[in-house]
């Protein structure tokens, strides 16, 4: 028996330090951003991983040079609205669908879902030109609609799956008890369906936050740019600096990582919670 | 729900709850349920659907000298498939989605196999950890690999030379090694979307299964081999449906590190609609070019649908 357990245990520590090696080469580009961000000047090019002495001086420079705030504050405006919309607009929608049945929502649901097989790069230029006419370049609502449109589906898919999977009785004592549709909404379906929910708001959040590609053609005027945007101006304006330059992109990355990190167990319970039966 | 089910739901007689049935009252209450589903039609006209039909359209015409654009029939594709650049872009894209799709898959699936049964005080760590590339700002991601792949200061030279690889210039910089290098750092970046989805996956397995196997005698590789492989199909099932869409929308990490270069040799959809759109201004092919991404796309997903009943994600269903 003890053989057996000391076996079993040996094996969780071989485990544990494979686990811990690949995670090591995993987190090497990582690690050379800071890494090279926390250099001085002297060893900002050495060939290797890790250098000493470390410094902060970089990070002091870029944060006295630029003015990272208001394009923290462009992203932070174009991610929270487009979350907002996205929960909203598909929640609806997922009651709609599942709960009061209306005629031809399930058309309308089918239809919406193409949309999760249409890859952006072909949406692009139809988008630009839309949005021109609309005289929405370089403006938020101009990327804030077109990543709503793009998002909302896939929150369907999750939050009425939820939907359909909550027991029915919950909204027929609603209705007993004098809920009108948009009650039996607010007060039954989203409270029943909050993990999904949350799960689909940080999981939009994550997207629309990183997103490229629209940025870099709505956003023009530098200052609309968003955090995503703005790195490829850095690379050129510190070239010779990577000591700098890494430093701006460690700032850039980091308040992201942070709010996953904060906000990785409700998203991995949403996810286990929606998971597949078989 | 799942885009399996699509198909037949619609066609089934719904049985209405007579409960439900009771909402129904005035004209006005009516019309506050169609509120319900409007938000979503509305954005999904205005911003997917009209461009799409938009972008059909105009890629029917063609500009001439003077900068009038006239009906040029179906000359516009003929003229993007003539181009041997096409060609390249789609060598591309069919490596980018054969190597990267499944080394995900199996990196991903492994990860996630070690990390839920054999691990309890660091799961949440390293779940955690390796998701870390996917919430990282991919141009951020983009310039770091450009200067891991640096010749001279970078370290991919530098600690290859260790295993007996030796980099004279930088991958991105060559034309026949780039789209490879690419690919590394797509693959780097979203393993840990493909980690997570087989966590869910694993996480939801029935115990009873497990237990009934076993006591069959199936254990160790044979267990995750012949009975939890096959019990994570739909997880696979989504993924390749999400990687071949994530595939042909590829950009941002191409832009940054090679803009499609050397010599065109690493260009992939997005960057080549990219310029011919915005760079040269030649909105007939980008269109054609629109239409051909979005045919390609449309087509595999059925196929995928079809033959293989994909559901659009293990989230019961769901999933980004």
């Amino acid at each position: 028996m003890s053989l057996l357990r000391s076996r079993e245990r040996t094996r969780s520590v071989i485990i544990h330090l494979a686990l811990f090696l690949v995670l090591g080469m995993w987190m090497v580009p990582q690690a050379y951003m800071l890494s090279i961000g926390l250099r001085t000047p002297a060893q900002a090019f050495d060939p290797v991983l890790f250098a000493w002495p470390i410094t902060l001086d970089n990070f002091i420079t870029v944060i006295r040079d630029n003015p990272l705030a208001p394009i923290f504050l462009n992203s932070l405006i174009v991610t929270i609205s487009t979350v907002a919309i996205v929960v909203a607009v598909a929640s609806l929608f997922a009651f709609a669908c599942s709960v009061l049945h209306l005629r031809g929502s399930l058309v309308l649901y089918a239809t919406l879902l193409t949309t999760l097989m249409v890859p952006l790069a072909s949406l692009v230029l139809p988008l630009a030109i839309l949005l021109k006419t609309f005289g929405w370049v370089n403006t938020y609502w101009g990327l804030i609609f077109p990543y709503a449109a793009l998002g909302v589906p896939f929150a369907i898919v999750i939050l009425k799956a939820f939907m359909d999977d909550s027991p029915r009785e919950l909204f027929e004592a609603a209705r007993v008890d004098g809920c009108s549709a948009w009650q039996t909404y607010w007060h039954v379906a989203l409270p029943l369906v909050r993990p999904a929910f949350v799960f689909v708001a940080i999981w939009q959040f994550i997207v629309t936050w990183n997103e490229f590609f629209l940025a870099l053609i709505v956003l023009t005027k530098a200052e609309m740019k968003t955090l995503t945007i703005v790195p490829m101006q850095y690379s050129g304006l510190y070239m010779a600096n990577p000591g700098a330059l890494f430093a701006v992109l460690t700032l850039i990355a980091l308040p992201l990582i942070l709010l996953y990190v904060l906000v990785q167990r409700a998203f991995v319970r949403g996810l286990l919670a929606g998971a597949v039966k078989g | 729900m799942t885009l399996q089910h699509l198909d037949v739901q619609p066609a089934m007689p719904r049985i209405r709850p007579m409960a439900l049935r009771r909402y129904r009252r005035s004209p006005l209450a009516v019309a506050g349920r169609f509120a319900f589903v409007l938000p979503a039609v509305l954005l999904f006209v205005v911003f997917i659907a009209y461009p799409i039909v938009w972008v059909a359209g105009s890629s029917l015409y063609s500009k001439n000298a003077d900068g009038v654009a006239r009906f040029a029939g179906l000359a516009v594709y003929g003229s993007v498939l003539t181009d041997p650049t096409f060609w390249i872009v789609v060598r591309n894209m069919v490596l980018w989605g054969v190597i990267t799709i499944p080394v995900q898959m199996l990196i991903g699936g492994l990860l996630a196999y070690f990390i839920e049964r054999h691990t309890t005080t660091f799961r949440g760590f390293f779940r955690t950890m390796f998701f870390l590339p996917v919430v990282t700002s991919v141009s951020v991601i983009s310039l770091v690999w450009v200067q891991i792949y640096a010749p001279y200061y970078g370290i991919a030279q530098e600690y290859l030379k260790h295993v007996g690889i030796t980099l004279t210039y930088s991958p991105i910089g060559d034309p026949s090694t780039a789209i490879y290098a690419l690919i590394l750092v797509n693959i780097w970046q979203w393993t840990g979307f493909s980690m997570l989805m087989y966590i869910a996956g694993i996480a939801n397995l029935p115990t009873e299964v497990l237990d009934a196997a076993r006591v069959d005698g199936a254990k160790g590789w044979r267990l995750a081999v012949d009975v939890i492989v096959p019990m994570l199909a739909p997880s696979t099932k989504s993924l390749l449906l999400l990687g071949v869409i994530g595939t042909l929308q590829t950009f941002p990490i191409v832009h940054l590190m090679t803009g499609g270069g050397p010599n065109r040799a690493s260009e992939v959809f997005g960057t080549y609609i990219f310029k011919q759109s915005f760079v040269l201004g030649d909105t007939g092919s980008g269109a054609a070019l629109s239409v051909i991404v979005l045919l390609i796309a449309l087509g595999l997903s059925l196929v995928q649908i079809v033959f293989l009943g994909t559901r659009m994600s293990p989230a019961k269903g769901g999933e980004a």
